[in-house]
């Protein structure tokens, strides 16, 4: 008898991300279906208001992307105004960017999704050891020694028996598709807290450049910062050293402690390379060493591929009417013309229609319109987007860089490209890409050097900014590879305001339902054909859920005093 | 109905030694969303209502999860404005302190869900949690898309204000900046 799973992590207020999965006699998914269950609806706010002002309100969108939306934002108002920003603000978004990138990426595989792979009550069991031995085999990072492992399992045990292991409730501890030993575990724990700690020294680096955070401060036509090496209260001398700093621990901690973990934890999964899905990818490029609009100095290049071909990088064209487009024949919208009529986000309507059941309900109907997300597809085609995407355009494209690092990777892992069609692959994806972006760090922070030692110290280009300058409407797109993946805003300015504004997140790409043409989004397409060890404990959907680092539940954040579980699990 | 009102002044501080020599209060939410930003308009409220000292300092803390880490631990005492579930709760102005904080770090889809009761399970197993923290928060009324609070949630402002005041002067006190 077939069985039907639905995970869905917020039950109380709007929910946000629910998975629906059939599986076969053999506990296979057969199918599944993503459903964004929270109407997010920024564009709507946006609409009316000044054009200069929508960093700010679109920064706010998601709990932990600030700056990226931000960034898109300040781009394609600079986009449609015509603004050209100095290169020093060029370099520093840059720069802040690949610190939002980097942070966010170690962030992610610690905190989110090593506890997919790890079993923190395992490492309980560990020797202390053993754990040092192997520490020590895989890395030359200095806390490794028997003590360390030591005293943080002491803590851990303390914990525990003082009742608080509370804190890693819900985990499916002792779930059979755990397979690290209990030194790995325990090593990966003790990175788990180092990562927490580290990450906090990262996040400077937004507040030196963006004034603020967590919410940092941009500006239509380059950056707010000062820079002048000899102020007290510019980007002087002395900050840029912290920043320095900061950077060379970033890439040693990267180096260090992320990649090795990575290594040896993967290399307990390389039998499990499920996950894979869609085989479309998708970017738009990033880290501009020109402008934005000369493509080829992308660090992270702009393209696509289909069907796991590596051997063909198609061009991309965001602004083009038939390539990015967005239907809603699944999702809870109309469309003036049809729901099932792609819409460039130029010409994107967002009317809000919900047809779904009340909440709570049992299962959605998923032939009918089952999520709040929109279908955005690329010339037709569902794509995914993220570290995996930018990866593998880079690697098709032939990048020596990226060519050497995933090769590396490989090598150590002793298997072939094709293993990064996988959960797995997208997870090794995302260090791949980490180590990259620490390196581009440095780069970036030379650039900004040489550059000022020119004597150049703007930061901005006011020239339109003032409305009188600017033409009575225009267009801009602005895009940045975020995080999780590639991002657009389009914005529409007529006299003086913004008439439309759409954002098409890498969520949305990623977690979008069917299409009118049934394609599965990517998430879809992953789960499919994923075996499971047992239904109630869906350990197997949330790691390769999680692989994708889904950006959803992020618009909203209350304090639940009674700590109810978050995400829940049933079978209908 | 059971309520968890709270006794606003059971506590007594007896520790003064302080470490880090701040006093941080933290303004959690989505302004996006309607009382979802009441964290948020608390902690402009409270900036705005006085002068206080460099040690203390506001923080417009948004909806960032873990990357408010630092800001729990990295302070001898620390006020966290926020909006509270359950929603059943009646109108009115929460206090919890110390260990009424529920400390917890959930399986979740996203790092985004994180919410800040993870922060505290997190602080407390490094043993980084401040000397005092105090929640301030009211039940949300209304969570629609759309910036600005419900009049319900509005009129608790200056409660709720005065409330993280009167903390913060004691502490101001009691602590030995």
């Amino acid at each position: 008898m077939a069985k039907k799973i639905v995970v869905d992590p917020i039950p109380r207020i709007e929910g946000h991300l629910r998975i629906e999965a059939k599986l076969n006699d053999s506990n296979v998914i057969e199918d599944a279906f993503s459903s964004g269950t929270m109407w997010r609806g920024i564009e709507l706010i946006l609409r009316g208001r000044d054009p200069r002002d929508a960093w700010a309100f679109a920064e706010r969108i998601c709990g932990v992307c600030t700056t990226v939306h931000a960034l898109a934002s300040v781009r394609c108002v600079e986009d449609a105004l015509g603004i050209t920003i100095p290169t020093n603000a060029r370099i520093i978004r840059n720069l802040m960017n690949a610190t939002q990138q980097t942070q966010d990426h170690l962030v992610h595989f610690y905190h989110l999704h090593a506890l997919d792979w790890v079993d923190v009550v395992s490492a309980l069991k560990a020797d202390p050891q053993l754990a040092s031995a192997i520490a020590q085999s895989i890395s030359n990072w200095p806390k490794s020694s028997v003590g360390y492992f030591k005293d943080l399992q002491k803590k851990l045990i303390g914990f525990v028996d003082s009742g608080q292991l509370g804190i890693f409730t819900n985990g499916y501890w002792g779930h059979p598709a755990y397979k690290l030993p209990p030194e790995v575990n325990l090593i990966a724990v003790a990175h788990y807290l180092e990562a927490l700690d580290f990450q906090k020294e990262i996040v400077k680096i937004q507040t030196i450049f963006g004034g603020k955070n967590p919410h940092p401060n941009y500006l239509v036509g380059g950056m707010a910062c000062a820079i002048d090496p000899n102020s007290d209260t510019a980007i002087n001398i002395e900050r840029l050293a912290m920043i320095k700093k900061i950077i060379d621990e970033t890439k040693t901690f990267i180096e260090q402690v992320y990649i090795p973990d990575l290594i040896a934890i993967a290399g307990y999964y390389k039998g499990w390379l499920y996950g894979g899905g869609l085989g479309n990818y998708l970017t738009y490029g990033d880290f501009p060493e020109t402008s934005l609009s000369d493509f080829k100095t992308l660090l992270w290049p702009r393209g696509a591929i289909l069907n796991k071909d590596l051997s063909t990088v198609i061009d991309v064209d965001p602004r083009e009417a038939s390539q990015i487009t967005e239907e809603v024949s699944h999702s809870w919208y109309t469309y003036s013309k049809g729901d099932n009529k792609g819409l460039h986000p130029w010409q994107g309507e967002t009317k809000p229609s919900y047809t779904g059941p009340k909440p709570p309900f049992e299962h959605l109907d998923t032939d009918k319109k089952y999520s709040w997300l929109k279908t955005p597809r690329w010339k037709n085609h569902p794509m995914e987007v993220g570290p995996l995407a930018r990866v593998l355009v880079a690697y098709a494209k032939g990048d020596p860089m990226i060519k050497e690092t995933v090769g590396m990777v490989l090598s150590k892992l002793q298997v072939g490209p094709e293993a990064l069609f996988s959960t797995l692959g997208r997870t090794a994806a995302r260090g791949i890409e980490c180590l990259q972006t620490a390196g581009f760090m440095g780069r970036f922070y030379d650039q900004l050097i040489a550059n000022i030692k020119t004597g150049d110290y703007r930061t901005f280009n006011s020239e339109r900014w003032e409305p009188s300058t600017w033409p009575a409407e225009c267009k801009g797109f602005g895009y940045t590879e975020a995080p999780r993946g590639a991002l657009g805003h389009w914005i529409h300015i007529e006299k003086k305001l913004i008439k439309e504004y759409q954002i098409v997140v890498p969520s949305t790409w990623n977690a979008s339902p069917r299409d009118s043409n049934g394609n599965a989004g990517a998430y879809e397409a992953a789960l499919k054909g994923t075996p499971m060890h047992n239904p109630e404990q869906p350990l197997e959907i949330i790691r390769t859920v999680h692989s994708f680092d889904p950006c959803l539940a992020c618009a909203s954040h209350v304090f639940d005093m009674n700590g109810n579980e978050i995400t829940t699990v049933k079978i209908v | 109905m059971h309520l968890p009102q709270r006794a606003f002044s059971l506590y007594q501080i007896t520790m003064t030694e302080v470490k880090y020599n701040r006093i941080n209060v933290l303004g959690l939410g989505n302004v996006l969303y309607g009382d979802e930003g009441f964290g948020v308009e608390a902690v402009k409220s409270f900036q705005a209502s006085a002068d206080y000292p460099d040690i203390v300092q506001c923080i417009d803390g948004g909806t960032q999860g873990i990357y408010l880490l630092d800001y729990l631990e990295s302070c001898d005492a620390l006020i966290v404005f926020d909006a509270l579930i359950p929603l059943e709760y009646e109108t009115g102005v929460y206090v919890y302190r110390n260990d009424e904080l529920p400390g917890f770090i959930h399986r979740k889809m996203s790092s985004h869900q994180m919410g800040f009761s993870e922060l505290i399970g997190i602080a407390r197993l490094q043993g980084r949690m401040p000397l005092e923290i105090a929640l301030i928060g009211v039940p949300p009324r209304n969570l629609d898309l759309g910036i600005g609070l419900s009049s319900e949630n509005a009129a608790l402002l200056p409660e709720a204000v005065m409330k993280a005041k009167t903390l913060v002067d004691e502490w101001l006190k009691a602590f030995q900046f």
